[in-house]
């Protein structure tokens, strides 16, 4: 990034390759929407060369960038009020399928419990998990104690095993819940 | 650490990032408490469950959008820098300098003639105040050299003429009232040695103790020591009001 601070454009292209995927996933699972998530990704970019004086060399890349991204996410939630809806597929019945299809099965379900999470605990369990950001950069990123992020990614984890073992028990009549 | 503590360790826990003892610590606490255990287990897996959740593919579309428009901010970023070669030119920079620094002095020769010019105009002003002042001091009503008194507030207090005027008013003005405003006006000219002196001098012509009194604060407000025998003359005079010598007696302890 400090190429791209001082002129060099073209460098940009390696940022790109390395962290757009990642800025997508960040993205779909924040707002639900790919083709949201794709423009939103083009945006930050945009901003990332625009705001390149801004940068700060001794502030790790990915921490900066999440902060683009974040603005970028709650613009973009001002203007179009989403209603998350996230993995909404039909999910089907438990009976006679294998252990790999059930696994998938859950993943899926897992979508859609993260799907429900409130935006912040969803937020930091994109950024710990998926990211494998250090708690000191979510700290940066978020502006608060690498303490607090720390209780909160477990509070994260803890609010979507209750929302995942509810959609479970729902969804999954053989494993010992009410029907849905 | 409590259980709490441990619970809030989790995270760190199955990522891997805890030091030994803490990883110790942790799983000593998890086989002996079985809440914690519970815990740990439905929510390991979980966490286990949102590694594997596989990652999305933008659409290719995404990669050539953002590649054109790197390519239109880099030609726009040469444009500019054609645009404004000139910039960086030494001899424009050097020419740039001298011009601002013509414009400066330009600007300063302006200045100092409009300032000429105020100067002019606050001369005029104030010599008008100062007729305005004299004129109504010689007015036959009282209430208009009353208007004079406190014209003079506005004059500037190194004129001469309305310093005198006051002080023609503090001694022989027939009107109580008008010799009581003009020695407060006199406060105006404080720093004068002329209106210091003037108002020692007035003191012994004064008839009426309110003026007299009035002129004795002044003269202690305004630390005039040269008044301690005009003081002393004023007290040994007869027929003066005892409340006046009293005061004077004050004003003398002040004073020395």
């Amino acid at each position: 990034m400090g190429q791209v601070r001082d002129g060099d454009l073209g460098a940009s292209a390696v940022l790109f390759e390395r962290h757009h995927r990642a800025l997508f996933n960040y993205f779909v699972h924040m707002n639900g929407n790919r083709e949201l998530s794709e423009d939103l990704v083009q945006d930050v970019f945009v901003r990332l060369l625009k705001y390149r004086k801004s940068y700060q060399p001794d502030k790790p890349f990915p921490a900066w960038m999440y902060q683009i991204a974040r603005n970028a996410q709650s613009d973009a939630m001002q203007k179009r009020r989403f209603e998350v809806e996230l993995g909404e597929t039909e999910i089907p019945s438990a009976h006679g399928i294998d252990d790999k299809l059930k696994r998938e099965q859950e993943i899926d379900l897992l979508r859609r419990a993260m799907a429900r999470l409130p935006l912040d605990k969803r937020e930091l369990l994109v950024l710990s998990r998926f990211q494998n950001l250090k708690y000191e950069e979510i700290a940066s990123i978020l502006g608060c104690e690498v303490g607090a992020v720390k209780v909160r990614v477990y509070r994260a984890v803890r609010a979507l095993g209750q929302i995942f073992f509810e959609l479970s028990r729902r969804q999954m009549p053989a494993s010992g819940g009410e029907t849905a | 650490m409590n259980c709490e503590e441990i619970r809030n360790n989790f995270a760190d826990y199955w990522r891997g990032t805890l030091g030994p003892a803490e990883t110790q610590q942790i799983e000593t606490h998890l086989a002996s408490c079985p809440q914690c255990r519970a815990e740990a287990e439905g929510l390991k897996y979980v966490w286990g469950a949102l590694g594997e959740m596989e990652p999305l593919e933008p659409r290719p579309a995404l990669r050539a959008r953002f590649y054109a428009s790197l390519r239109e901010m880099e030609n726009r970023e040469a444009e500019r820098s054609r645009r404004f070669w000139w910039l960086r030119n030494p001899v424009f920079q050097a020419a740039s300098a001298f011009a601002i620094l013509l414009l400066g002095i330009l600007i300063g020769n302006m200045t100092a003639r409009e300032s000429g010019q105020v100067a002019q105009l606050r001369t005029e002003v104030n010599s008008m105040k100062q007729l305005v002042t004299l004129s109504l001091l010689q007015q036959q009503n009282a209430s208009d050299r009353l208007r004079g008194v406190t014209w003079s507030y506005r004059v500037e207090q190194s004129d001469s003429e309305v310093l005198g005027a006051l002080l023609t008013t503090v001694n022989h003005d027939t009107n109580t009232n008008v010799r009581l405003a003009a020695v407060d006006a006199l406060r105006n000219f404080a720093d004068s040695p002329v209106g210091r002196h003037g108002l020692v001098q007035a003191l012994n012509k004064q008839d009426s103790p309110l003026v007299q009194i009035a002129i004795l604060d002044e003269l202690v407000d305004l630390r005039v020591k040269s008044a301690v025998p005009a003081i002393n003359t004023l007290k040994a005079s007869a027929g003066v009001n005892p409340e006046v010598r009293q005061h004077a007696d004050w004003a003398l302890a002040k004073l020395q």
